[in-house]
């Protein structure tokens, strides 16, 4: 399982938020580039539909491919009160091959992303992952250094914790409290429940990046 | 790694395979010396498409099968022989799988029983039995040698010492004999230098054998 929340900030506010992230979390930022082909189940495969992300890391010299799942989010009166989304993941590593495996097993690309930006990995009550990234997509068939945003102008961030059936209220909770240290830049909520920028994003920014993150927000 | 040789056990025209022919190969291995070490287990599933319409079911591998091996217990291999396709994952590939119900586990089976060392070798003979049942299907066997990853380097002095046991087991007049047929491993875009994803596909032709000698046997009593 796993905690999320996401927000957007503008590109011109992503350095601000780099120097208060970098403050807060006393880590340095690693960069991301990930490939993420979505593949769908064929028609007749399955007596449902299922989705499985293969992600590449063109990050690193000899890029390394991981199988994710996302399964449905935690339900009932309790997740609806929580704001951060709590849902099942399973992550494997997997060879070089793996998109070959499920083609061969009758997936079909859905569609393809490539995110670019950076992310901060620290332990704050849980451990807590950051990724700041903008989106883009290809305009063919897996041409990463062709791809375009899409949403120019405007990055994606993303809150996320492992948590499990035992554990996940403290994560929720330590997620909550991180989010709050964020919300002078950016608002963060469930996915696909996004509420756009705020309107603090720019004095917020403007004060960070004059004095480099010393001040408590 | 260490490369290794996986055997299996290929009994004479109209004989099968039984408890008694496996006591005595563990017997040989004792016979030259073998210490024994302790046990092993390898698990081996085919997995079957969940289709919708069964009539469709030919677009889809029918040879589809999973390993887990004792030499990588975080670890789990699929492979596609017909694709030539081998990969190596962490084991919650298995429960990815499971979460999306395209394909569930048909048949699995164990490949178990003793190891031993023999100066720079290790072998381990062990019984094919499907889980939960004690239904003796077939007998293979590992040779490793311990020195040496290249196959390639390798090839001499294993073939020696396969002569060496085939020498030894034919003494005792059993219905059979140890078959090894090396894949061709470049098929599967893998180099000389071994490793547990050659282990993966030796156990994967390993089982089209054991299938082949099975089905052979069955329309010889026909």
């Amino acid at each position: 399982m796993e905690c999320v929340v996401q927000g957007i900030i503008e590109t011109q506010y992503v350095e601000a938020l780099e120097i208060l992230l970098q403050g807060l979390c006393g880590v340095h930022r690693q960069r991301l580039g990930v490939h993420e082909i979505c593949l769908k189940s064929g028609p007749n495969l399955g007596f449902v539909a299922s989705e499985v992300r293969l992600l590449c890391d063109i990050e690193q010299a000899e890029p390394t491919w991981t199988v994710k799942h996302v399964g449905g989010a935690m339900r009932g009166a309790g997740a609806e009160q929580i704001s951060v989304l709590v849902r099942s993941m399973v992550e494997s590593k997997a060879s070089k091959n793996v998109l070959r495996l499920f083609y061969a097993l009758g997936y079909k690309l859905d569609y393809e992303l490539l995110r670019v930006g950076f992310t901060f990995h620290f332990h704050r009550g849980a451990p807590i992952t950051v990724t700041v990234s903008s989106v883009n997509k290809m305009l063919k068939l897996h041409a990463t250094d062709e791809a375009v945003p899409v949403t120019p102008g405007i990055q994606l961030v993303e809150v996320t914790a492992p948590a499990t059936s035992e554990n996940y209220n403290e994560v929720v909770a330590a997620v909550s409290s991180f989010c709050e240290y964020l919300a002078p830049l950016l608002h963060l909520s469930k996915p696909g429940a996004s509420t756009g920028v705020v309107p603090t994003a720019a004095a917020a920014a403007a004060s960070l990046m004059s004095d480099g993150g010393g001040t408590t927000l | 790694m260490p490369l290794k040789w996986v055997l299996n056990w290929q009994p004479n025209a109209g004989s099968t395979v039984n408890s008694q022919i496996l006591n005595e190969v563990s017997q040989c291995v004792e016979s030259i010396n073998g210490v024994k070490e302790g046990r092993w287990k390898a698990t081996l599933t085919f997995y079957k498409p969940m289709l919708r319409d069964q009539a469709l079911a030919a677009d889809f591998p029918r040879d589809f099968l999973g390993i887990s091996l004792p030499e990588q217990p975080n670890k789990y291999y699929f492979i596609l022989r017909g694709h030539k396709i081998v990969l190596e994952a962490d084991s919650s590939i298995q429960l990815i799988m499971e979460k999306l119900q395209s394909y569930k586990s048909r048949v699995a089976l164990n490949f178990e029983g003793f190891q031993y060392q023999l100066g720079d070798f290790q072998l381990r003979v062990g019984k094919v039995v499907p889980t939960h049942s004690e239904n003796l299907r077939g007998i293979v066997m590992e040779v490793e040698y311990l020195p040496i990853s290249s196959l390639e380097k390798s090839r001499q002095v294993m073939d020696e010492f396969v002569d060496i046991w085939q020498d030894t087991v034919s003494k005792r007049s059993l219905p059979g004999h140890f078959l090894h047929i090396e894949p061709n491993f470049s098929d599967y875009g893998l180099a000389d230098h071994y490793t547990s994803q050659h282990t993966a596909v030796q156990y994967a032709h390993v089982m089209a054998q054991l299938i082949a000698s099975v089905q052979a046997g069955q329309a010889a009593r026909n």
